[in-house]
């Protein structure tokens, strides 16, 4: 479905207000119309001395016809134009719901500025085609087509001379299309391109001031805004184009009327009178015309707005829920890996991340992760509620395929800490109850004692009230980790992955936090990434990951006893603090 | 995220209310005053047009030019028809027929000049007004982005700037000459005949108060529209940064209804416009049909009764719809012009958002230069009351390494962006180079102070970009040493492109160390006097942090260097150590000297060191650290 067919599918949806507006419409053309008609009626009656009766009548008459009038186009207007914020509506929602369901590697590829300028500028420019666009469809034809009938009632010849300049009026429609879409196509870009660099200037802001990147992220916007001013003036030097066309092949049209009407009369086939009503007509249609040329541009970037809008409706929610899911089944075996291969963009070939990874995970027990920076640890923890699907070889829940169980059912099972710290922009209790319905203040106030936040809360004014920044930025790094903790415990998933949740935090909270929490993971099936022996040397299995492949495995002690690369770790963190002794 | 705005922002704005900024325009004042108000909004937006005035007055010329020649065609046709055509000459014909071309080419030629004039300064002006927000907003303090969130601002400089230009491209500079042409009819009318133009005039009066009582109610809409399209931007932006975590929690139903409850605010406010503007364009239009007929009711009886002539009825049947052809192009025009200056409103306000932190008139940069710091009786705060550092006091001198400790939240990253100048604090002095950090050239001072934030941030472009930042000139050396010292030349160089491999927004293509990593490299290419680095190295392995220890040992040799961090190994080359708790300075002193006062230090110490080597829980003593 391309763009277009998308959008005739939302308009079908409200055709009945628009029909409704339509009837309007014609309506207030009808009224406008005869309105004319009735006033040169009341003059004529007037001039020739009839009876004040009669003028009452009419001028009454063009009062009511007024007052109909304005009741009328208020409510096509109305209609039609809140037809069109209704779609706006259901559109913005609809393209949320679908970015909802893409995943995470598809937000890696694109930029948040870009996205955010598609849902709100570019819908905005397929509302304007909706509201305005679509009222100037209806409006045009129907003026044409009583100002034709007038002036056919007239002259049959004389019509025909006065929509020769027609043909012009097509092939000029036709010129400005294609080169309209185009450029107002580069506008939209741009415009995403300016509101990804704000929203990356901004979002980097302190980055900006440490290194007084100011003046190069100005001049960088400025840049950008040049182009944007550039294309913009492209596409006003061709939408200014149009409306004094429209115009001039309306004025050829008089000016056809003129000469050759002119001609006949000469010749004593027409009366003045005639020339004059006939070029009347022409004049109400002058407006129409211009606004058809602004519809045409309206239209014309709407189109090209939807065709973005399409390329997000296109991506496809590469990890969904499969069409009959399955439900997982009680097992000892809580997770399982076989042969699990993974590479970021398998499809042009890029390089594995994860090598043949194969574990047990039996339920109740604990795995850790170890490994160099970037050796793909939080891969393979991302794979588990399938954030990212294995490019090859199995992961087992519960004894099940995962990609055969509920996609809401999987995630619910699996309490998740996240090594970058994300909260919302929001109170610090909403964001700590984030995960379940229904969390109660005293669930509340366990984990937060578990997680030693209640220390950090207690001195905060607002307490669990308080709102934190964007992504946290109100709270320091530790008490965000530690939030982002607390947020997961509550979900009370049977499953809980903690990729390195502990690193900004004091080794004295971490120690209590630990201490704490070892009575939790008895009861839960728990993955571990941590960089900290500490935080893995209890687990009762403990992988060390190299480069994508697991080099190791075994219990600290054995793992220290082997004398590989995690007993160099732990020799490691071990000298680092003897040296500390001396 | 749960609920979105309604408290959240509300919170917000009273925060922005508390510190001084000013809130959204609202309420009664702003009603009384609303012409006047108005007047100050477009004498601020004028600023930006002055640039281009030349341009905007000949805009404004041509436009005369344009209705000349408009003007000119029904006259040609009146004089076609009655000399020519009604005296048959059909050679005089041609030649009027000839001069209409004329001057039909003339009208569509200067109609397209003056739209083109005119977007070329609206475009051009407003260009400029972006530019304008964008570099006052690089200039507002650290506060106003942990209050804002990024959304808003965004939509400032672009939804907010493309409605003004809508109000260009509405042709709102014709504004005054519609309102010209509405004068002079009222004039002439009133001439002609007061009484006839009292009555074709009488429901004007009423129009114009329907037209204020919309002035009113519309632009409070449009100002809800603004707001709430703003509100959709900020929860959209932060939706799409935060998805992973929303699917991972399963809440793409609460967000989903989230979002719509702000989509749907912001319909039903656009619905609501749209009402009144339809109500005022069709109230206008049958104010001027009624107007005829009122005009024909009363005036054909007083040409029946031979009081008036006819002429005079139809010409003012024809001033009376030249009278309302220019007042249904105004209301549209004012339509667009209040949604206009409530978007002015907007960026009027962030304009005049205050940027508390900035250079002082008399700027010092002290030379030469050496890297002392000292913090005297620093206290501070990010909100009222609610004091994070309490009279810290401590003193770096040039060249020492010195490493802040304590636990989490105690305000050692507030330290470090107290030293940048990022917050101004209450009470007390910070030092850098002798000089108190406010008298400084801000920019300078930052130059000097290299930082490794803890909140890691990568731009999206590629490695070397996010290297050597805007400074093109930094030797390849100096880049390449940098990614040795930090190991990160382990994965740049296995990367296709090495430092031309791309980086995607926030470097999410990076494992996190690695993001750390190449923030630190980005330090080091800058080469401060200062180096400060708050966990730097958090999330790098144990063995790499070890080794890029070793390397900033020789890279910052003789160079001031102020490091946080929780593991204690992080710090073992530190000269001294202070340890922070609560935001008060409890301990300082070199390694020995706090191992041997046995105070919090010790404890630590102990505590990491027992959890490092007991395989069992440590049977630790209870620490209790009491403020
Ligand atoms: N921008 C801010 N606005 C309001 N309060 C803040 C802000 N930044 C930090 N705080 C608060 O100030 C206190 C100290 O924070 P700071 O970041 O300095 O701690 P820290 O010692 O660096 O902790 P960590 O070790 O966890 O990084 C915390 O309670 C935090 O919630
Ligand atoms: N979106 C992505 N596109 C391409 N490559 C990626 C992407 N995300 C991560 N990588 C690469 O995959 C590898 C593994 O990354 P991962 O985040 O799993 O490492 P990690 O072991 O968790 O490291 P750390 O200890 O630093 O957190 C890294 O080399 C990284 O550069
Ligand atoms: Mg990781």
């Amino acid at each position: 479905m391309g763009g277009m067919g998308r959008l005739k599918s939302y308009l079908w949806r409200y055709w009945r207000r628009y029909f409704l507006g339509a009837v309007c419409l014609l309506g207030t053309v009808t009224v406008v119309m005869w309105i004319p008609w009735w006033i040169r009626e009341a003059v004529r009656i007037i001039e020739q001395g009839g009876s004040p009766r009669d003028v009452t009548g009419y001028a009454l008459t063009i009062v009511a016809a007024g007052v109909v009038q304005g009741i009328i186009r208020t409510l096509s207007r109305s209609l039609i134009f809140n037809a069109g914020r209704d779609i706006e509506y259901d559109l913005r929602n609809d393209l949320f719901a679908h970015l909802q369901k893409l995943p995470v590697s598809y937000y890696h590829s694109q930029r948040t500025g870009d996205l955010m300028s598609r849902v709100i500028n570019d819908i905005s420019a397929v509302r304007a085609l909706l509201g305005p666009g679509i009222l100037n469809l209806f409006n045009t034809p129907v003026y044409f087509f009583y100002a034709v009938i007038l002036m056919l009632s007239m002259d049959l010849r004389l019509t025909l001379v006065a929509l020769l300049p027609s043909p012009l009026l097509i092939w000029a429609v036709r010129q400005f299309r294609g080169k309209i879409m185009k450029s107002s196509l580069a506008v939209q870009r741009q415009m995403a391109e300016l509101s990804s660099h704000i929203q990356e200037n901004l979002s980097g802001m302190h980055v900006v001031k440490a290194y007084t990147q100011e003046d190069h992220q100005i001049r960088q916007f400025a840049k950008l805004n040049e182009e944007y001013q550039e294309k913009n003036m492209v596409l006003a030097t061709l939408r200014g184009l149009i409306g004094p066309c429209m115009q001039g092949l309306n004025g050829l049209s008089v000016m056809a009327v003129l000469g050759y009407g002119g001609l006949r009369v000469i010749r004593g086939e027409l009366l003045v009178a005639d020339i004059v009503a006939f070029i009347a007509y022409l004049n109400v249609l002058a407006w129409p015309t211009a606004a058809f040329g602004w519809m045409l541009s309206l239209v014309e970037r709407g189109r090209a707005a939807m065709e973005r809008l399409e390329e997000i409706f296109k991506a496809e929610p590469e990890i969904a829920n499969p069409a009959h899911p399955a439900s997982s089944i009680e097992s000892d075996v809580a997770v399982e890996f076989r042969h699990v291969w993974f590479a970021h963009d398998a499809k042009t070939n890029g390089h594995a991340v994860l090598k043949d990874i194969s574990f047990t995970l039996p339920k109740g027990r604990t795995l850790a992760i170890v490994g160099r920076t970037g050796a793909g640890k939080s891969t393979l923890a991302q794979l588990l509620p399938r954030l990212y699907d294995a490019t090859e070889g199995e992961i087992l829940i519960g004894g099940r395929e995962i990609r055969s169980l509920s996609l809401a059912e999987l995630r619910r099972g699996i309490g998740y800490v996240p090594q970058d710290p994300f909260l919302f922009s929001n109170s610090l209790n909403r964001n700590l109850s984030f995960g379940r319905d229904g969390i109660s203040e005293q669930e509340i106030l366990a984990a937060n004692h578990l997680t030693r936040l209640d220390r950090d809360v207690a001195i905060f004014p607002e307490g669990l009230a308080t709102v934190v920044g964007e992504r946290g930025i109100t709270l320091s790094g530790g008490q965000k980790q530690r939030a982002t903790l607390a947020r997961a415990l509550l979900t009370e998933a049977p499953m809980i992955v903690l990729d390195d949740c502990l690193s900004s935090v004091d080794a004295q909270t971490e120690d209590e936090i630990l201490r704490g929490f070892r009575s939790v993971l008895k009861e839960k099936t728990c993955l571990i990434i941590s960089h900290r022996i500490s935080a893995v040397k209890d687990a009762d299995e403990i992988l060390v990951l190299d480069e994508g492949r697991i080099i190791e495995r075994g219990t600290h002690a054995e793992l220290v006893e082997r004398g590989g690369l995690y007993a160099e770790l732990h020799h490691h963190q071990q000298l680092s603090e003897e040296l500390e002794q001396i | 995220m749960d609920r979105p705005d309604t408290t959240n922002r509300k919170t917000t704005e009273d925060r922005g209310r508390r510190t001084g900024l000013r809130s959204p325009v609202s309420g009664h004042e702003e009603e009384i005053f609303g012409k006047a108000y108005d007047l100050q909004l477009i004498k601020r937006l004028w600023r930006f047009l002055v640039p281009y005035r030349k341009l905007f007055w000949l805009a404004m010329l041509v436009l005369p030019l344009q209705q000349l020649f408009a003007l000119a065609q029904p006259y040609i046709m009146k004089v076609a028809i009655d000399s020519y055509i009604a005296g048959a000459q059909l050679w005089g014909l041609q030649g009027m027929v000839l001069l209409f071309l004329f001057a039909l080419a003339g009208e569509v030629v200067t109609a397209y000049f003056h739209y083109y004039l005119t977007m070329l300064v609206a475009q051009r002006s407003l260009a400029d007004l972006r530019v304008a927000i964008f570099t006052h907003v690089q200039k507002l303090p650290m506060s106003y982005f942990d209050r804002n969130p990024v959304g808003r601002l965004v939509t400032r400089m672009t939804t907010d700037v493309d409605v003004l230009q809508e109000m260009f491209a509405a042709g709102v500079m014709t504004l005054i000459s519609d309102f010209l042409m509405v004068a002079w009819i009222v004039v002439i009318m009133f001439t002609l005949h007061v009484q006839l133009a009292l009555v074709s005039l009488a429901l004007t009066p009423f129009m114009l108060l329907a037209i204020n009582f919309f002035r009113v109610k519309a632009r409070r809409t449009y100002r809800l529209i603004r707001e709430r399209i703003a509100r959709i931007n900020a929860y959209l932006g932060e939706a799409i940064s935060g998805m992973a975590v929303i699917q991972l929690f399963v809440r793409e139903q609460n967000s989903y209804r989230e979002f719509d409850e702000l989509n749907a605010a912001h319909r039903e406010a656009n619905q609501l416009s749209n009402i009144y503007e339809a109500g005022l364009y069709s109230m206008v239009e049958a104010v001027g049909t009624v107007s005829i007929g009122l005009l024909l009711w009363y005036g054909g009886g007083e040409v029946l009764h031979g009081i008036i002539g006819i002429g005079t009825l139809v010409a003012f049947k024809e001033y009376l719809h030249r009278f309302f052809v220019p007042l249904r192009d105004f209301s549209q025009k004012y339509t667009v012009m209040q949604s206009a200056m409530s978007a002015a409103e907007r960026i009027v306000q962030l304009l005049d958002t205050p940027t508390a932190i900035s250079s002082p008139a008399m700027a010092v940069v002290p030379k030469p230069f050496r890297g002392a710091v000292s913090f005297e009786d620093v206290w501070f705060s990010y909100q009222q009351n609610d004091p994070v550092l309490k009279g810290v006091s401590f003193k770096v001198a040039p060249g020492e390494k010195v490493a802040i400790v304590g636990a989490t939240g105690s305000g050692k990253t507030t330290t470090i962006k107290l030293l940048s100048r990022f917050y101004d604090i209450q009470r007390g002095s910070i030092k850098v180079g002798g000089v108190d950090v406010r008298e400084w050239d801000l920019q300078a001072l930052r130059r000097h102070i290299g930082v490794v934030l803890q909140d890691v941030f990568l731009f999206s472009g590629d490695i070397r970009s996010n290297l050597c930042l805007g400074n093109g000139a930094v030797p390849e050396e100096r880049v390449l040493e940098a990614v040795k010292y930090t190991n990160a030349d382990r994965f740049v160089f296995r990367l296709a492109g090495g430092l031309d491999a791309q980086v995607r927004e926030r470097g999410s293509n990076f494992s996190t160390g690695q993001r750390q990593l190449l923030s630190l490299a980005r330090v080091l290419v800058f080469q401060p006097e200062i180096l400060v680095l708050d966990e730097a190295t958090s999330s790098v392995d144990t063995e790499t942090e070890s080794l890029i220890q070793d390397a900033l040992e020789k890279v910052m040799k003789d160079r001031t260097c102020l490091v946080i961090a929780h593991r204690l190994s992080t710090i073992r080359n530190a000269d001294r150590i202070i340890v922070l708790h609560h935001g008060e300075v409890r301990e300082v002193g070199s390694h020995a000297e706090l191992m041997q006062k046995q105070g919090i230090y010790y404890r630590l110490y102990q505590l990491q060191y027992a959890m490092e080597e007991s395989k069992i829980a440590p049977a630790t003593p209870q620490l209790k650290i009491e403020p």
